[in-house]
C-alpha cells in the first residue's frame, strides 16, 4: 500500500540544517493498522507528511499502490489526496466558519461528479458512523473535544479513503474520550479494511494496533 | 463548483461580520460616488427613452467666427440656422429649438419653469412618450398657434390628477392650450423640459444682440443623421457651407460652426476650441476612477492579507483534503468578488436613495426651481456599469491575496505558519 525506500528528510534554514529522517525503509501494507511511536522531535509527523504527500523527501522513493510518486504537479498530488487519502490531526483542524456537515463535506467538494444532495448524503452517512449525527449543524467551538474529533474523523472517511493517517489523535484527549476514538478507528480498521497509519504517544493506544514502529532521532529502532 | 464558491461565500461573510461590515462600508461608498457620477455622465451623454437616436444625433449650439485658428463661440442666431442649418441636405431630419424659462405663480408662491421654443422637427428627433394628446405640428409652427406641450410635473402642478388636455395656462400673461403632456425626460438631457411651444409663438422674442445679428441669437439645431457613420458626411457638409459664408468684417477671416453629439459636447474639455479634442476628459476621467477605485483596492488588499496567517489552517486542512492550489485561488478570488459584488448592489442602493436626498438638498436651496424624483434616472447601462466596476475591483483585490494563499506549504499552513 505504501512503500517508503531510503527516504531522508533535511530541514534547512540559514544557521542550522537538521536531519528529521535519515534513510527509512518502510513498508505498509493493505489493511494493517500500524501505529508509530517515538519520543518529541523524533520525525513522526515528518514522516506522516510525506506519506501523506503533504511534504516532499529530500531523497528517497515513495510508492502509493505500486505507483512511484516523484516529480508530480500540485493539481496530481492534490487529485491523489483527495482519492486516496485521509488526514486526522492531533488538534483536529476544522473550519470553524463552517457547520460540522459542512466540513466533513469538505474532502467532496473537491472531487468532480458529486452532487450537492449526495454530499450532504455521504457526510451525514459519516457523522453516523462515529456517533455524531445529532450535532450536524452545530459549529465546531461548541463541541468538545471528543466531538471535534470525532468531526475530523467523519471528514477522513467521508471519501471512502483506502489509507488514513492519523497524527496523534487523542493527544489533546483524556483518556475516556481518547478510548472512544481508538475504538472508531479500531472498528474502521476490521470492518472497512481501512489502512492506518497513526503517530502516538500513548503506549496502551499502541498495543491496540497490529505493529508498531519506534522512532528515535530520525531513525528506525525496530 | 461555482455553485459551492458562492454558498462557502455567502457563509464566511456572515461568520466574519466585523470585516465583512467593514469592507461593505469601503466598497459601498466608492461604488455609491461611481453610481451617482456615472449617472449624471448617462443623463448628459447617453440615449434614453425620450432620446434613443442620440448616438446619431448632433447639436449645434455655438458658431465661431475665426481669427485664423482661433475664435470665440457664441451662439446662434436663428436666421443663420434658417439659411445654412435647415437647408442642408446630409441629414435626416433637423431641428430647431432653444432654451428659456418662465415664472408662474400659485396662492402668491413664484415658481420658475423650464420653457423650450421649438418646430416640430423636434418630436420626430426625440420621441417623448406621450400621456396624453399629441405635439404640434407644422402647421402650428407655421401659424405660430398659442399652444403648449407640458411634462408630467407640470400637469400635476397646474392640474392635480384632471386630464390637461385643451385646457390653458398663461405663458407670460398670454394664454396657451395644452395640446399634450409628455413624461419626463432624465434630468439633464438637452431635450427635456417642463414645457414646449411652436418657436413661432414666442410671447417674449428675445431682441438680436447689437454685434452680429445675423450670426449671433439664442437657437441651436439638432440634426438626426441618417446613421452613426452618417454624421460624419453631416459635420463635411456644415464645413463646406462655413467655408462659402463671408466673414461680417473683415477683421475674421472665417466662420466656424461644430455639430457635436451630446458625448461629444460633454467630452471637449474647453468650449473655445473651434477643434475639439475627445479624449482627453475621457482619459482623465477613467484615470480618476481607477484612482478612486485604488483606495478600496489597496485596503481590501490589506485586510485579505493580513487575514491569510488567520485563514492558514483552512488553507491547509483544504490542501490535505485535495484542494490544488489553483482550485483555491479560485475559490478565494470568487470569495472576494462575492463581497465586493454585494458592496455594489448595496452602493447602487445607497446611490438611488442619495439622488432623492440630492433632489431635496437642491430643491430645498432653491425653492424657486424644483426637481422632481422621478427626473433623476438611473439606466441600465449606469447599473452595468457600476457592477462590471466591482467585479474589477473584486478581482483585483483577491487576485494577490490569492496567490499568496494558495502558495502556502500545506505543512506549514497547518502549523500556522504563514511563510
Ligand atoms: N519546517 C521545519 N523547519 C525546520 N525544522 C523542522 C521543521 N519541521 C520539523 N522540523 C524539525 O524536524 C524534527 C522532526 O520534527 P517532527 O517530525 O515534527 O517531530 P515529531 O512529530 O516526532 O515530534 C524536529 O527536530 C523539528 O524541530
Ligand atoms: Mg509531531
Amino acid at each position: 500500500m505504501i512503500k517508503l525506500t531510503d527516504v531522508e528528510k533535511v530541514y534547512r534554514t540559514s544557521t542550522i540544517e537538521t536531519m528529521a529522517l535519515s534513510k527509512v525503509n518502510i513498508v505498509i501494507n493493505k489493511g494493517e493498522f500500524v501505529s508509530i511511536m517515538g519520543p518529541s522531535g523524533c520525525g513522526k509527523s515528518t514522516l506522516l507528511n510525506i506519506m501523506g504527500l503533504l511534504d516532499e523527501p529530500s531523497s528517497g522513493k515513495i510508492e502509493i499502490d505500486n505507483t512511484l510518486i516523484s516529480g508530480y504537479a500540485d493539481k496530481r498530488l492534490a487529485h491523489m489526496r483527495n482519492q486516496k487519502l485521509g488526514f486526522i490531526f492531533q488538534s483536529y483542524h476544522l473550519i470553524n466558519d463552517l457547520s460540522v456537515v459542512d466540513n466533513v463535506e469538505i474532502p467532496l467538494l473537491y472531487r468532480k461528479g458529486v452532487s450537492g444532495s449526495e454530499r450532504r448524503k455521504k457526510a451525514l452517512e459519516a457523522l453516523e458512523k462515529v456517533g455524531l449525527n445529532s450535532r450536524t449543524k452545530h459549529y465546531p467551538n461548541q463541541l468538545s473535544g471528543g466531538q471535534r474529533q470525532r468531526v475530523a474523523i467523519a471528514r477522513a472517511i467521508v471519501g471512502n479513503p483506502e489509507i488514513i493517517l492519523a497524527d496523534e489523535p487523542t493527544g489533546n484527549l483524556d483518556s475516556v474520550m481518547g478510548e472512544e476514538i481508538m475504538n472508531i478507528m479500531l472498528q474502521l480498521n476490521k470492518t472497512e479494511g481501512t489502512t492506518i497509519v497513526m503517530v502516538t504517544h500513548d503506549e496502551n493506544m499502541a498495543n491496540k494496533t497490529e505493529r508498531v514502529i519506534r522512532f528515535f532521532d530520525g531513525r528506525q529502532v525496530n | 463548483m461555482l455553485k459551492n464558491y458562492i454558498k462557502l461565500a455567502f457563509k464566511v461573510m456572515l461568520r466574519k461580520k466585523y470585516f465583512t461590515f467593514l469592507t461593505l462600508v469601503g466598497i459601498s461608498f466608492t461604488i455609491m460616488i461611481i453610481t451617482i457620477t456615472a449617472a449624471f455622465i448617462d443623463q448628459i451623454v447617453g440615449a434614453s427613452d425620450t432620446e434613443p437616436n442620440r448616438g446619431r444625433t448632433l447639436v449645434l449650439k455655438e458658431v465661431f467666427l475665426m481669427k485664423d485658428d482661433r475664435g470665440r463661440p457664441d451662439e446662434v442666431s436663428l436666421p443663420f440656422l434658417q439659411r445654412y442649418i435647415t437647408t442642408l441636405r446630409t441629414p435626416e431630419r433637423i431641428s430647431i429649438y432653444r432654451d428659456g424659462g418662465y415664472v408662474s405663480a400659485r396662492n402668491g408662491v413664484p415658481r420658475a419653469h423650464r420653457l423650450k421654443y421649438s418646430d416640430e422637427n423636434f418630436w420626430s428627433i426625440t420621441n417623448f412618450k406621450f400621456l396624453e394628446g399629441r405635439p404640434f405640428d407644422a402647421r402650428q409652427v407655421k401659424n405660430a398657434s398659442r399652444v403648449v406641450v407640458i411634462s408630467e410635473e407640470l400637469k400635476d402642478y397646474y392640474f392635480g390628477e384632471g386630464n390637461a388636455a385643451g385646457k390653458i395656462i398663461e405663458l407670460f400673461g398670454i394664454p396657451f392650450r395644452v395640446i399634450g403632456v409628455v413624461k419626463s425626460a432624465p434630468l439633464l438631457s438637452d431635450a427635456g423640459s417642463d414645457a414646449w411651444i411652436p418657436y413661432t409663438a414666442d410671447p417674449a422674442p428675445v431682441p438680436p444682440p447689437a454685434e452680429w445679428p445675423t450670426i449671433h441669437g439664442q437657437y441651436k439645431a439638432m440634426l438626426l443623421a441618417r446613421s452613426g457613420e452618417d454624421a460624419e458626411k453631416v459635420k463635411a457638409e456644415i464645413d463646406a457651407r462655413m467655408r462659402k459664408i463671408v466673414p461680417p468684417n473683415p477683421q475674421f477671416t472665417s466662420v466656424k460652426a461644430n455639430a457635436l453629439t451630446a458625448l461629444q459636447h460633454f467630452a471637449k474639455v474647453r468650449n473655445s476650441d473651434p477643434d475639439p479634442d475627445f479624449a482627453q476628459l475621457f482619459t482623465a476621467l477613467f484615470a480618476c476612477l481607477f484612482l478612486f477605485l485604488l483606495i478600496p483596492v489597496i485596503s481590501l488588499i490589506n485586510l485579505n492579507i493580513s487575514r491569510i496567517s488567520e485563514r492558514a489552517a483552512e488553507i491547509g486542512v483544504r490542501k490535505s483534503f485535495g484542494a490544488s492550489s489553483s482550485t483555491l485561488a479560485g475559490q478565494f478570488i470568487v470569495e472576494n468578488i462575492i463581497l465586493t459584488l454585494t458592496g455594489g448592489l448595496i452602493g447602487v442602493i445607497l446611490a438611488y436613495l442619495f439622488s432623492d436626498a440630492l433632489i431635496l438638498m437642491l430643491n430645498a436651496f432653491d425653492p424657486l426651481f424644483q426637481i422632481s424624483f422621478g427626473q433623476f434616472i438611473l439606466s441600465w447601462r449606469v447599473v452595468a456599469f457600476c457592477i462590471g466596476c466591482c467585479c474589477f475591483f473584486g478581482f483585483l483585490s483577491g487576485v494577490y491575496p490569492a496567490y499568496r494563499m494558495s502558495k502556502m506549504h500545506p505543512v506549514n499552513a497547518l502549523k500556522g505558519n504563514n511563510l
